[in-house]
């Protein structure tokens, strides 16, 4: 059994706490004050019998006495220096075994408050998300609009005689008088749905406040596709944003060498991203396992960044008032600098036309521009120029324990901010069948039906006894959008064909029959 | 010779007082109450002007004008699509698939009189 270094302080504090003296617990254990002076100043170590025997005194289980349950606390507080919004405050493993051995009250308290921080998290995004796209409100909506289009029309047909005879006459006023009462019913039936829901909130976390930020520009920046152009036509010869030519561009123009090292040469904390630069030295460090398509990538991203400082992407964050937090602008300021890369390596015109010359035939276009599976996803979602667009498509990135680490949702499809979607969407489906393309026509419980269609992809992993790293990446849009798309060929894609009954996840979800089902939805009904 | 208008449109009363409406103003008016009976009835008879709202029983208004718009036959026939909810979504998608015509409820009875006017002496 490991021994906790603590656990002598441990029996010292609790016999203290019970108010018994040294001399006292050691007469009654049968052993001599000064062997317990040295068992409490974790000088001697105890286990077996001994042990049992202090444990019982001192109304203790053997798992707080061993330290066992100081390890949970401490892994359990441990969690904390995780936590986003206390970032700067430089939590650390070593300061959490300290706290849990030392003030186990005080750290159970705060890993008690941080869980119920959590899931009040949760229960406020998830209400959030159930109100926009709950089908019960959904219809209550529908139906008022309807009734109160009845009446109107009926009024204004009142209120002009013409052509109306006293049978049409008292037709009319009938249809008044049945549809306030219907109106009247939804209504109050709102009020019932509204007594039992608390409202709903904005983004909690810089991750949830850049999402958001990126949706409401419909995933499309037009500064940015401007400053694409820009970059191309000045920087570039003819377009050619090979990697040679870029490295060459780097050179001449901006005095920066690009090496290529094994990973371990980067950064920890560059290893991520594999890549790595150095402004003093002006050395941009790329790690020898990244595939070209991330290579590229990287050098059009600091080709940009040296060429223009940055100024579009700066630019566009001048405007965005709904970023709060530097923890967030530092993060849309990524988010969109890939966007430019992309926009530059997948230039919007041609990139549309072949992407519908192609059917959005995702492994051609990638065989085509070059890309990786991930950069021509990503690049579709971004086709939402007003007079040249391409189809609304949502996106979706997962890892195998089921973490969200991209979302672009459609006004008609919420992605889960926090936590897994529906465990029968093919994002999920993908991972059981690597590299292999999962489509699927569902229909969500408002009768919505859209096609998903997920592939994994693999990213390297640092060595060979580590488990491998698969993403699964999915594209959603409407089962009327789907017959555009090689990915909808051969399905019936019509309002009777057959279709997977899908929620939008577990907690959000009004199918109470579904053998899927893995939690209790967080409002009933 | 008199111009017809099909209502696709399964709330009756909304039905009724439109197709008074229309009929004062001179047009000629039918009316379906589900997706897949406009269909039937726009290859029958094709209509001078649809009126299709969106949520419809049996085929949803989405799927019926998708399939106007893409028969060669029925395409010219001058679409306005009633709807009632997810009004910006709905209207992008609707003008995608190429209605001529959108309107939300509740609209007015001189609106939709007017815009039906309109669209029939293109």
């Amino acid at each position: 059994m490991r021994r906790s270094p603590l656990i002598g302080a441990t029996l010292r504090e609790r016999r203290r706490a019970l108010g018994i003296t040294q001399a006292a617990l050691a007469a009654r254990l049968g052993i001599s004050a000064s062997y317990l002076n040295l068992i409490e100043s974790d000088k001697r170590s105890i286990a077996g019998a001994l042990l049992k025997r202090i444990a019982d005194a001192l109304g203790l289980t053997l798992a707080e006495i061993d330290g066992a349950a100081e390890r949970r606390l401490a892994a359990d507080l441990d969690e904390l220096c995780g936590e986003p919004m206390l970032a700067d405050l430089g939590l650390d493993s070593d300061g959490a075994q300290v706290m849990a051995g030392r003030h186990r009250a005080w750290g159970r308290a705060l890993v008690r408050l941080h869980r119920a921080w959590m899931d009040r998290g949760q229960a406020v995004n998830a209400l959030s998300d159930r109100l926009h796209q709950d089908p019960f409100l959904g219809d209550a909506v529908h139906s008022m609009l309807t009734q109160v289009t009845a009446i109107r029309s009926s009024a204004e047909i009142l209120q002009s005689p013409q052509g109306l005879d006293a049978a049409r006459r008292e037709r009319f006023l009938g249809i008044v008088g049945e549809e306030s009462a219907r109106l009247a019913d939804v209504a109050r039936s709102l009020a019932d749905f509204f007594d039992k829901d608390a409202a709903g909130t904005r983004s909690v976390t810089p991750a949830d406040e850049v999402d958001d930020f990126i949706v409401d520009h419909e995933n499309h920046f037009p500064a940015l596709e401007h400053a694409a152009a820009e970059f191309r036509a000045s920087a570039t010869s003819d377009g050619d944003c090979s990697e040679v030519a870029l490295a060459a561009y780097l050179r001449c123009e901006h005095g920066v060498e690009v090496v290529v090292r094994p990973a371990g040469a980067l950064d920890p904390a560059q290893v991520r991203h594999l890549v790595g630069f150095d402004a003093a030295s002006r050395t941009l460090l790329l790690a020898e396992d990244a595939v070209p398509a991330t290579r590229r990538f990287e050098l059009v991203r600091l080709a940009l960044e040296l060429h223009a400082q940055g100024r579009a992407v700066d630019e566009v964050l001048a405007g965005a008032a709904q970023l709060g937090s530097d923890a967030a602008r530092r993060r849309a300021r990524r988010a969109l600098s890939s966007y430019l890369a992309a926009a530059v390596l997948l230039p919007y015109e041609s990139f549309l036309e072949a992407a519908q010359g192609l059917r959005f035939d995702v492994d051609r276009l990638v065989q085509r521009f070059g890309a990786s599976f991930e950069q021509v996803c990503h690049r579709l979602v971004t086709l939402r120029r007003a007079d040249a667009s391409g189809i609304p498509f949502a996106l979706m990135r997962v890892d195998a324990a089921g973490f969200t680490s991209k979302r672009f949702p459609l006004p008609r499809l919420a992605l889960p901010r926090h936590g897994p979607a529906c465990p029968m969407w093919a994002v999920y489906q993908a991972l059981h069948v690597p590299g292999t393309i999962v489509r699927q026509v569902v229909e969500l419980p408002d009768g919505q039906r859209m096609l998903f269609v997920a592939r994994t992809v693999e990213k390297s992993r640092p060595a060979f006894s580590l488990p491998r790293r698969l993403q699964s990446i999915m594209l959603a849009c409407d089962a009327l959008h789907a017959d555009k798309t090689v990915y909808g060929a051969g399905l019936d894609l019509s309002s009777a064909g057959p279709a997977v009954p899908v929620g939008p996840s577990c907690r959000l979800c009004v199918r109470r029959d579904c053998v899927y089902r893995a939690e209790e939805p967080i409002v009933g009904r | 010779m008199a111009t017809r208008v099909l209502i696709a449109e399964d709330e009756p009363h909304i039905v009724e007082s439109l197709s008074f409406v229309l009929e004062r103003e001179g047009f000629v008016v039918s009316a379906v109450l589900d997706g897949e009976a406009a269909l039937r009835e726009l290859r029958a008879d094709a209509p001078h002007l649809l009126i299709l709202d969106l949520m419809l029983p049996k085929m949803n208004g989405f799927e019926v004008l998708k399939a106007v718009k893409s028969d060669p036959v029925l395409a010219s026939i001058p679409v306005i699509v009633l709807t009632a909810k997810g009004q910006a979504q709905d209207r992008r998608m609707v003008e995608d698939i190429g209605a001529e015509g959108f309107m939300t409820k509740p609209f007015s009875n001189r609106e939709i009189a007017e815009r039906v006017r309109a669209l029939a002496a293109r």
